[in-house]
């Protein structure tokens, strides 16, 4: 066999190999190409599939399902929402004749709604929450548990809007406060009219966040 | 059989091929060190006589490596171009471990367990593509002035792969003590192999080793190929031989490119890049290619590989940019 022939050889296998090797790999890039441009319908498939409500995923972030979301926010809202009635309407039955019961009424509805505050804002979208959520995330997926649903956390869209009832609801808190420090039942009695503003901001807000998560209203 | 100056070959300049027209008196065989030799660097190409647009092309590429070597004024000192290039192009590879820094500083054993594979494993996965890059660049280009940057990638790949396995050992859940969570899996069997392989590579990657060792360096330098092909084991059982999903794989719900995410994917298209342009018939070709001053030829040819390795090296890069921001706010993602 002559060298000449070996370099011929050689040439020939590589350029055969290059053309094999470019024409798949041009395959590939177009193929690439048309699959990227189907990426936002696969996105919302994928999450459907997943059972995530595409408002509530957060790049970056494994998926909340809707129902996680949702039932953390119960488990806040309707037990706050039962003591809130529950200290409003000892407010209402002592207003007209007892100081002291009724400050204790308001002052149960403050504590309630700072409570409510705190809950509401350990699910907001802050860093240190995903932190703690992505720990909870890891640790069950690292021992095979379900993903609890402490993890859930709102998407930055849900925290503008729980951000807004947390403002709405410690303006409710400070103004009942205010009211608790009344000297006398007609002073106490004052401060109605500006509680039920605070409190419809906080009904508007609740309402949003509820829709948003397409919750019912908490039961109480 | 006489070599043969005809043939298929009948017509066409036998300098630009590269062949020495000889009397033959060896052996009728080939001889794969010295054709290759021949092939992929020939002095005396240079001065066979013009019968192309082979001068202007060499001329250019030698122009280049020229004007890096030229010094400018900066402060009251003088760089040389090559110099700045250098450092620009080089100064990337260190990003992983900055990533990691915070949390190294703070101790933050969370961040580490969640994200450091993630942040170093992917970084030392590129410093490796990038490290492998420089040979088939050359061959393309004929340029040298980006040759250090190997040893600088392939340090850097070297530190970043000790770094994921060191804290791997300390901060991953697995059981078994230090050994468990380094080799308890057969991913992580490969991943320890190859950072026991990089040790040497580290360490004799200096002037200083490549004197002492003479002609045993190149072959002891021969083990990144090796870690290369674990690399593809480490990625392909790590994600279920590419098929795997969810937090095992790639793609968690909500995402709308899991082929794209799948690591080996991402490994196998950059990878078809760089073996191709080892492989020494294709070298072969190129070489002769570029002799005709065909050079278009070349990078028509391979511009789809090309394309294709920038696919995947894309995607990898978003990757470790992702993770690693991630990681340096300390807010890994478990994604």
């Amino acid at each position: 066999m002559s060298g000449t022939y070996v370099i011929d050889r050689q040439e020939h296998a590589g350029k055969l190999i290059l053309m094999v090797i470019s024409s798949l790999a041009a395959v590939l890039v177009i193929a690439g190409l048309v699959y990227a441009t189907g990426t936002s319908a696969r996105h919302q498939a994928a999450l459907a599939a997943a059972g995530c409500e595409p408002s509530l995923f957060i790049s970056g972030f494994p998926c909340t399902t809707e129902q996680m979301i949702a039932s953390q926010y119960q488990a806040i809202a309707t037990p706050a929402t039962q003591q809130l009635n529950t200290a409003m309407a000892a407010y209402a039955v002592n207003e007209g004749h007892n100081l002291a019961a009724a400050e204790a009424g308001l002052s149960a509805e403050v504590a309630t709604e700072q409570a409510f505050d705190n809950s509401l804002a350990a699910m907001t979208f802050t860093p240190q929450n995903r932190a703690t959520a992505d720990a909870l995330i890891q640790q069950a997926t690292s021992t095979g548990n379900p993903v609890p649903s402490a993890a859930a956390i709102f998407t930055p869209q849900l925290t503008a809007i729980a951000d807004a009832l947390i403002q709405a609801n410690e303006n409710l808190a400070k103004v009942a406060t205010e009211q608790a420090q009344s000297r006398s039942l007609t002073q106490m009695r004052s401060f109605n009219h500006r509680i039920q503003a605070a409190s419809a901001t906080v009904q508007t807000e609740m309402k949003l966040i509820r829709k948003a998560l397409d919750s019912p209203p908490p039961a109480g | 059989m006489a070599r043969s100056t005809g043939g298929r070959w009948t017509g066409e300049p036998l300098a630009a091929y590269d062949y020495q027209p000889t009397p033959y008196s060896g052996p009728d065989t080939y001889q794969p060190g010295r054709y290759r030799d021949d092939a992929i660097h020939t002095p005396k190409r240079e001065k066979a006589p013009a019968d192309d647009h082979q001068p202007q092309q060499r001329a250019a590429k030698s122009r280049l490596d020229e004007w890096m070597e030229v010094d400018f004024k900066f402060g009251g000192s003088r760089i040389k171009r090559k110099a700045v290039a250098l450092i620009l192009l080089g100064a990337p590879a260190v990003l992983p471990l900055f990533f990691m820094l915070p949390a190294l500083i703070t101790l933050n054993s969370n961040t580490f367990a969640v994200s450091v594979d993630d942040t170093l494993g992917t970084g030392a996965e590129l410093c490796l593509f990038l490290c492998l890059l420089v040979t088939p660049i050359n061959t393309l280009t004929g340029q040298r002035w980006f040759v250090p940057l190997r040893r600088w990638y392939g340090i850097m790949m070297a530190c970043c792969a000790i770094g994921d396995a060191t804290a791997a050992s300390i901060t991953d859940n697995f059981a078994g003590g230090v050994f468990g969570r380094l080799a308890g899996h057969v991913f992580e069997l490969m991943g320890f192999i190859m950072v026991m392989l990089v040790i040497p590579l580290l360490i004799t990657g200096n002037p200083w080793a490549q004197r002492k060792l003479g002609r045993y360096w190149k072959m002891l330098h021969r083990l990144i190929y090796v870690i290369w092909g674990l690399l593809a084991a480490h990625l392909m059982l790590l994600e279920g031989f590419g098929f795997q999903r969810g937090s095992d794989g790639s793609g968690f719900a909500g995402d709308g490119d899991p082929i794209f995410h799948q690591r080996f994917y991402q490994y196998s298209v950059c990878s078809l890049f760089l073996l191709t342009l080892r492989l020494p018939p294709v070298k072969r070709w190129i070489a002769a290619r570029q002799k005709e001053g065909r050079n278009w030829l070349v990078y028509l040819t391979i511009a789809p590989i090309f394309a294709l390795f920038l696919f995947g090296f894309i995607f990898i890069v978003n990757e470790e940019i992702f993770k690693g921001i991630d990681s340096f706010t300390e807010h890994p993602s478990a994604e």
